[in-house]
């Protein structure tokens, strides 16, 4: 079959009624959360993964994994939109992905073209989602037919150059970043040996032999880790809200940030398919490149629409390719990518090569869905702009123990065991910590769904070379990967020395 | 940044790596199927970590100590939803989920602002209720119910 047949039958299943509902409410809840300050895409997908799978309980599980997948990733791409309109509006970014977006975007709305900046970072976004769907469509196949043909050796060392590439450009240490990634993969060790069935570091506590499930860390770490930040230190209350006025922008604007939205589409793509680089990278170089391919680079900053149109492409772009190396590698290059793998693996479904044989449905109706949400977002961002301008008015006292409350039912509804509750408090107080003192979370995250996966394969294929560790260097694909992993480490750290300022991804 | 922080938790994690070298000294090498065993892999994690752990503490003596600016922390709210959410955890199972529930929000809303008295009740009531008969009655979902009395 073709990938044009493949897509047609994904979007049988993307359009029955009840994925239809799913992809809604994902963008929906998606755009909240991108509109929040304190939830971000990872939280927000993390907590909805145990109400999911709840709602998809009665259902078979590969038409369950589709539903699920589909609006959590409908979160994931629906805060990408959400995310400029505090940006635009307050001044105060709504994820870190939209913070280059304050930059004009807050300008415009002091001089009354709020719904334009709006308007076209809407637009951006949609053509951007599009763009990277057709790359994601063009890239799959291809992709997974060169993935299919690795051996444990390859794998071991992609998912090694994986957690490099997180690692090497979260946050400002790396030393931290690392240090989260091996505690990341320690934690996974925990439980039984999948290979072996013998029992490590359970110590005899029958509750242990499962694993530390990652659902409870991952809402741990990031949900709770919010709330307790924002319960300790008050945000101090926001200013004014810009007016909207005219939503739907003038000629002269269409025209201005047509060609900045094409670029900041390609641009954010490709580096959303970059292993560590996301969203808020993409952003940040789309703003550097609009700035400097435009005619009065004076004007930025100063309300200029290319300044929006932009990293808000961008951003959604990246989004976008940062889903190839999840479905057709089956390695999240990402935090958030790292949690829709997560739940992808609670049904049992493995991403990567295999994923689009064993499970096309999955696979496709996924892909067919991120259109139908794309254009929903589009529908749906327009007029909506000012009802989901209110959300922001939502007052934290509220907000906050509501959200303790659904991380609390999401994980004893999955799990049905206080241990997990216990554990979720001691993630969200670990995480506040470690992420006030710059200790990145999102690589401990990742490193704690690849962990057994890269053990497995380690050995795999120590067994085949007969416990040679040379496999992973005379393997040549596998050397290539080794490189490019040490060469992740060590590139922003020479960067460091000679005193150039690196780019962090930030993820919230 | 706190240096303090920094310096006390490389030594954690270099317990902990320890831990995970000496622990796991104790899995048993069988390897049948394998040729390397269950240990090998936690044991060099361990190894890795006690190493990072060592160059974190070398760089807390390196580093000037930036002047904080702390902003007065807000201990006292934390402490009380920090203890009423393990409470909350405690009581669940013993008490059902609605009541543990609308408690634990009742008390959160009025530690994160004192007063009104009604809105905290209704919210907190609504979001209990409705969670609970939505998830256990209407999909069928399993949660504590309400106490035997």
């Amino acid at each position: 079959m073709s990938t044009l047949q493949f897509l047609a039958d994904g979007f049988g299943i993307a359009f029955q009624w009840h994925n239809l509902l799913f992809a809604f409410v994902g963008v929906i809840i998606g755009t909240a959360v991108g509109v929040l300050p304190g939830i971000g895409p990872m939280s927000g997908v993390a907590l909805l993964i145990p109400v999911t799978a709840t709602i998809t309980s009665g259902m078979p599980t590969d038409a369950a994994a589709a539903s699920s997948i589909i609006l959590l990733a409908g979160v994931y791409y629906g805060a990408m939109y959400g995310g400029s309109t505090t940006s635009i509006l307050l001044n105060t970014p709504g994820e870190s992905s939209s913070v280059v977006t304050t930059l004009d975007g807050y300008q415009m709305a002091r001089q009354g073209r709020a719904g334009a900046a709006l308007a076209i970072s809407a637009i951006g976004s949609f053509v951007a989602g599009i763009i990277s769907l057709i790359g994601l469509v063009l890239l799959a196949e291809p992709l997974s037919n060169i993935a299919i043909k690795f051996g444990p050796a390859e794998y071991f060392s992609l998912m090694l150059l994986g957690l490099a590439a997180v690692s090497g450009l979260a946050g400002n240490s790396m030393t931290k970043a690392l240090m989260m990634t091996v505690f990341g993969l320690m934690l996974g060790t925990i439980g039984i040996d999948a290979v072996s069935g013998i029992a490590r570091f359970t110590y005899n506590q029958p509750i242990l032999f499962s694993g530390l499930e990652f659902l409870t860390i991952a809402v741990g770490l990031f949900a709770l880790g919010e709330v307790f930040k924002t319960v300790l230190e008050r945000d101090h209350e926001d200013g004014a809200i810009a007016k909207i006025n005219r939503i739907l922008p003038t000629k002269q604007d269409m025209k201005d940030s047509a060609v900045p939205i094409v670029r900041g589409s390609l641009l954010g793509f490709f580096i959303g398919v970059l292993p560590g680089a996301g969203a808020t990278l993409a952003s940040f170089f789309s703003y550097m490149t609009e700035k400097k391919f435009s005619k009065n680079p004076e004007s930025f900053g100063k309300g200029n629409i290319a300044g929006v149109a932009g990293p808000e492409s961008a951003n959604n772009a990246a989004s976008g390719g940062a889903m190839i190396p999840l479905l057709t590698l089956g390695i999240p290059g990402s935090g958030t990518t790292a949690i829709l793998m997560g739940a992808l693996i609670m049904y049992n479904i493995q991403p990567g090569p295999l994923l689009f044989d064993e499970h096309p449905e999955v696979a496709w109706g996924l892909i067919a869905s991120m259109f139908i949400g794309n254009l929903m977002l589009l529908v749906l961002n327009m007029p909506l702009v000012r009802v989901f301008a209110k959300i922001i008015q939502t007052p934290k006292k509220y907000l906050l123990p509501i959200i303790v409350a659904i991380s609390f039912f999401g994980v004893y509804a999955v799990q049905y065991t206080t241990f997990d509750l216990y554990l979720l408090l001691g993630c969200g107080v670990a995480g506040y910590l470690l992420s006030k003192n710059d200790f990145p979370v999102a690589p401990l995250v990742l490193a704690l769904v690849l962990g057994p996966m890269i053990e497995n394969n380690m050995r795999r294929a120590l067994t085949i070379s007969n416990g040679e560790f040379s496999i992973f260097f005379t393997n040549p694909l596998s050397l290539v990967f080794i490189i490019a992993a040490a060469a992740w480490l060590l590139i922003p750290l020479l960067l460091k020395l000679k005193g150039r300022t690196v780019v962090v991804e930030d993820e919230g | 940044m706190s240096k303090t922080f920094d310096r006390y938790s490389s030594i954690v994690f270099l317990l902990v790596g320890l831990l995970f070298v000496i622990e796991s000294q104790k899995i048993s090498d069988s390897a049948y199927g394998s040729t390397v065993g269950p240990k090998i892999f936690p044991m060099w994690l361990g190894v890795i970590l006690i190493l990072l752990s060592l160059r974190l503490l070398y760089e807390t003596f390196k580093y000037k100590t930036k002047t904080a600016s702390e902003s007065k922390l807000q201990y006292k709210k934390f402490i009380i939803i920090l203890t009423s959410a393990v409470l909350y955890a405690f009581l669940l199972e013993k008490v059902g989920y609605v009541i543990s529930t609308f408690l634990f929000l009742l008390i959160a809303f009025q530690t994160m602002e004192r007063g009104r008295l009604l809105p905290s009740v209704i919210i907190a009531a609504v979001f209990s209720l409705s969670i609970y008969y939505l998830f256990a009655e209407f999909l069928g979902g399993s949660l504590p119910g309400f106490p035997v009395l």
